[in-house]
């Protein structure tokens, strides 16, 4: 028994030895001789004409609304038509803040007096069209003196919800109380002050009145500019020192903007993005054979029936065009496509996951859609395409096979992308990447 | 006990280890074969048959007949492989497995045995760079190709002695195992259009067919024991699974014949010489990849000194020599290998004459050369063996 005892430890000493011994790191061998490969596989590209692969273009409008954005934008005639203003609430002013009395102690004092107020417009300076000449504008500021709806405000409505339409008195969100001038100057920064007296003020701090708002305007003419924010700086006289005054800020509480003439759906072609945003629908149907063109027939033998493992890549090229002038992008427009879960459904039908891997979507530069005009612009959407040649999704349903192409976020500003439509020479085309191998055989 | 400890040992050690890779010669025809060699047989150059003493060895199923208690068995193998190319290409890489590992019991005045290991090593990887021009674009892409796998098998044996001087043996094995094939196309960056997605193209096999060894273990006199068995296949088949669009392949195996006998001269040296033959020509009718199929025909020798010690116990010190060919080669010619070792084994704990644990190690350097490709190798094995019959 002892020995057996002896032999066991021995035994798992052993085994311990040899365990170890096998824990040593694995590496693979890698031949370095390419004939090892089971054959080399072609990889080509084929593009098929919209005819072959899509069908029932439509375009759709009305999503989201300016409020969305969350900044606002200015225009008095920029391209001859556009006229936009920006509508703005402040936040509820301060009522308290602390300051140090006359013994030098620090203490809260509710009782305050608003002595004046600057109200500061904060500009995005590369989506403005100023800011390339640096042209100095013309603002004026005004109070609104009818409710509105920060959702559904628009050039002619003040509300404009089921039930409840209210025109303002006035095209384009008149009238207003005249406030404060102000220019604003691209070289000299990026803001904007208008200044209120203590009047003005005072008369914006009564959150119970519900016509309570600014309108920005822009008095000259000639440019768009993007307000990216505003806040409202007050000089506040407390009761615990009065010989001084301090200043309090209070941000903004609802940004919106209006404007004129709203963009009538195109007549033809791709249109994607804007605020309220618009949307490209189309049928999307992949050839489960292939016959074409020459140049691929050479190198595979035609028909060739496609295989969803074989398509590195898909995607469809649309041409860019000049959008209308009014709305043309001064900044990059970041395009997203996706599934429509039921077409007959649109405009309503909820769209799928993004089929572009970069979750800022597919960034186009601004002049493709102004002196650039013409400009190739590739949509991936290779695992849609394969879905649709495998006949189901990677849940096992049957895949949609309608197409949504969209604006990234929604809206993402007032100008949108144009692309041709179907029918004409620079009509989207699908653009496949195949990479199409042996079949892999034991040796 | 002892066996039933080295049985859990084996199957958890089995279930965690990685595939064995040790040869880019795993890449020719169906591999690169796996023999069941113990750190004893290592070291004396042996092909695995007519070793004097008690020894498991799968190869020689007469000798199983020898092993008077149940015993376990088990090899690891790690390896450190060098390799240039006719090209000038070059690297290394190192791998570890398992090639014997089994258990025998007595039964019915004989010996039962339960053997598993790999016959044929299969894993590799290729790659190839190169460009491919999309539209107007020229892009980088990597082929890489993964073979992973390998053609197992598990031998069920008996074996018992006609008499005091010769042992007889039989093994039924079946072969299993499977491999998977994938290649792969990479993409490098591209500059305009939409990133490519990997192509990636497989399958996978399953392995199936029989094996019938027999052997034969006679003592000459005291001094000399001669060994002879034959290994009689069947053909191996592999199916494809049901995803693989490759179609099943059938692969023809040879017949291996092995001899061998050891004589101890002089009171203190044994010495050893093993010979096994297989031609694995027929095969080639059945491979359409690259490689070409030779014979296995080899032979080994060896000495070892018996009488040595260490700390008391016996440690014998073995020194051998081999060289074989090798089944598969690469175009260009056939593939053969050759091996200088040396190694020792420990008697752990020796009663009645038996050992009852005992460590066997070698060590191997070795060169394969064939096709274009040599490998200059390190290769280590270290086996243990138990028993128990009390």
């Amino acid at each position: 028994m002892k020995r057996f005892g002896g032999s066991l430890r021995l035994a798992a000493l052993g085994c311990l030895a040899v365990v170890a011994l096998s824990a040593c790191e694995e590496e693979l061998p890698v031949a370095i001789e390419g004939g090892a490969l089971p054959g080399q596989p072609i990889t080509i590209l084929v593009e098929i004409p919209w005819s072959e692969f899509a069908s029932n273009l439509e375009v759709f409008g009305g999503y989201g609304s300016p409020e969305d954005l969350g900044e606002g934008v200015l225009a008095n005639a920029f391209a001859g038509s556009l006229n936009a203003r920006t509508l703005l609430r402040v936040n509820p002013y301060p009522n308290v803040a602390t300051v140090r009395d006359s013994s030098g102690t620090l203490r809260p004092d509710s009782t305050l007096v608003f002595t004046a107020g600057r109200l500061v417009a904060f500009f995005d300076t590369l989506g403005s069209t100023n800011f390339a000449a640096m042209t100095p504008v013309a603002l004026s500021l005004g109070a609104t003196q009818a409710e509105w709806d920060p959702a559904t405000v628009s050039w002619s409505f003040a509300v404009d919800t089921i039930n409840d339409q209210r025109a303002w008195a006035e095209a384009g969100a008149g009238p207003v109380t005249a406030f404060s001038t102000t220019t604003w100057d691209p070289a000299a920064g990026d803001s904007a002050i208008f200044l209120l007296d203590s009047a003005q003020v005072a008369a914006w701090a009564d959150t119970t009145d519900v016509t309570r708002g600014v309108r920005i305007e822009m008095t000259d003419t000639g440019e768009r500019l993007r307000v990216r924010s505003a806040a409202l700086r007050l000089d506040v006289r407390p009761s615990l020192d009065p010989d001084t005054i301090i200043a309090l800020s209070t941000g903004v509480r609802d940004v919106t903007f209006v404007y004129d003439p709203f963009p009538s759906p195109p007549p033809d072609g791709v249109r994607i993005g804007g605020a309220p945003s618009w949307r490209t629908v189309l049928d999307v149907s992949i050839p489960e054979q292939l016959t074409g063109p020459p140049e691929f027939c050479a190198v595979v033998s035609c028909p060739h029936v496609l295989e969803p493992a074989q398509i590195s890549s898909a995607a469809i090229v649309l041409t860019s065009r000049a959008s209308d002038p009014a709305f043309q992008p001064s900044d990059s427009i970041r395009l997203d496509v996706r599934t429509v879960f039921d077409r007959a459904a649109m405009p309503k039908s909820p769209l799928g996951e993004s089929l572009i891997v970069d979750f800022l979507g597919r960034a186009v530069g601004p002049d493709a859609f102004g002196a650039g005009a013409g400009e190739e612009v590739e949509i991936p959407f290779t695992s849609f395409a394969r879905d649709l040649v495998r006949g189901e999704d990677a849940s096992g349903n049957a895949p949609s096979s309608t197409l949504a192409l969209l604006s990234v976020f929604e809206p993402l500003s007032i100008a949108f992308a144009s692309f041709e439509g179907p029918g004409g020479a620079n009509e989207p085309i699908l653009r496949l990447v195949l990479t199409i191998g042996p079949t892999v055989e034991l040796p | 006990m002892i066996a039933r400890a080295l049985f859990l040992t084996v199957a958890v050690t089995l279930a965690g280890a990685p595939l064995a890779a040790q040869s880019l010669f795993n890449s020719a025809g169906l591999g690169l074969p796996v023999e069941p060699l113990d750190g004893k047989a290592r070291g004396m150059g042996n092909l695995g048959i007519g070793l004097q003493g008690s020894s498991f060895s799968p190869t020689d199923p007469g000798a199983l007949a020898r092993l008077q208690v149940s015993t376990g068995i088990m090899a690891g193998q790690p390896s450190w492989v060098d390799f240039t190319s006719e090209s000038g290409g070059g690297g290394n890489f190192q791998g570890n497995r398992f090639p014997l590992m089994g258990i025998a019991y007595p039964l019915l005045g004989g010996m039962a045995s339960v053997q598993l290991g790999s016959f044929l090593d299969q894993t590799f990887a290729a790659t190839s760079e190169g460009t491919v021009d999309v539209g107007t674009q020229t892009v980088t892409t990597s082929d890489r190709f993964v073979q992973n796998g390998s053609v197992s098998n598990i031998n069920l044996g008996y074996s018992r002695m006609l008499n005091p001087d010769v042992g007889v043996g039989i093994t039924l094995g079946r072969y299993a195992g499977s491999v998977d094939r994938v290649l792969t196309r990479s993409f490098g960056e591209t500059d305009g259009i939409v990133g490519l997605d990997d192509y990636v193209e497989g399958g996978s096999w399953a392995y199936g067919g029989t094996s019938l060894t027999a052997g034969v273990s006679a003592d000459v006199t005291s001094a000399i024991r001669v060994a002879a068995s034959v290994q009689l296949p069947t053909s191996l088949g592999a199916n494809a699974s049901d995803e693989t669009d490759g179609g099943d392949r059938t692969f023809d195996l040879p017949i291996q014949y092995r001899a061998g006998a050891s004589a101890e001269v002089m009171g203190g040296f044994l010495v050893s010489g093993s010979v096994a033959m297989a031609d694995w020509s027929s095969a080639a009718d059945d491979l359409i990849g690259v490689g070409q199929a030779g014979d296995t025909n080899g032979f080994g020798v060896g000495v070892e000194l018996t009488q040595a010690n260490l700390w008391g116990k016996a440690a014998p010190l073995r020194f051998g020599y081999r060289e074989t060919g090798l089944p598969f080669s690469f175009d260009g010619g056939d593939a053969s290998e050759r091996i200088f070792s040396a190694g020792f084994g420990l008697a752990l704990n020796t009663t009645n004459g038996i050992v009852l644990a005992g460590v066997d190690a070698a060590i191997e350097r070795g060169r394969r050369m064939g096709g274009g490709i040599t490998e200059k190798f390190w290769r280590a094995t270290l086996s243990l063996r138990a028993a128990s019959g009390f």
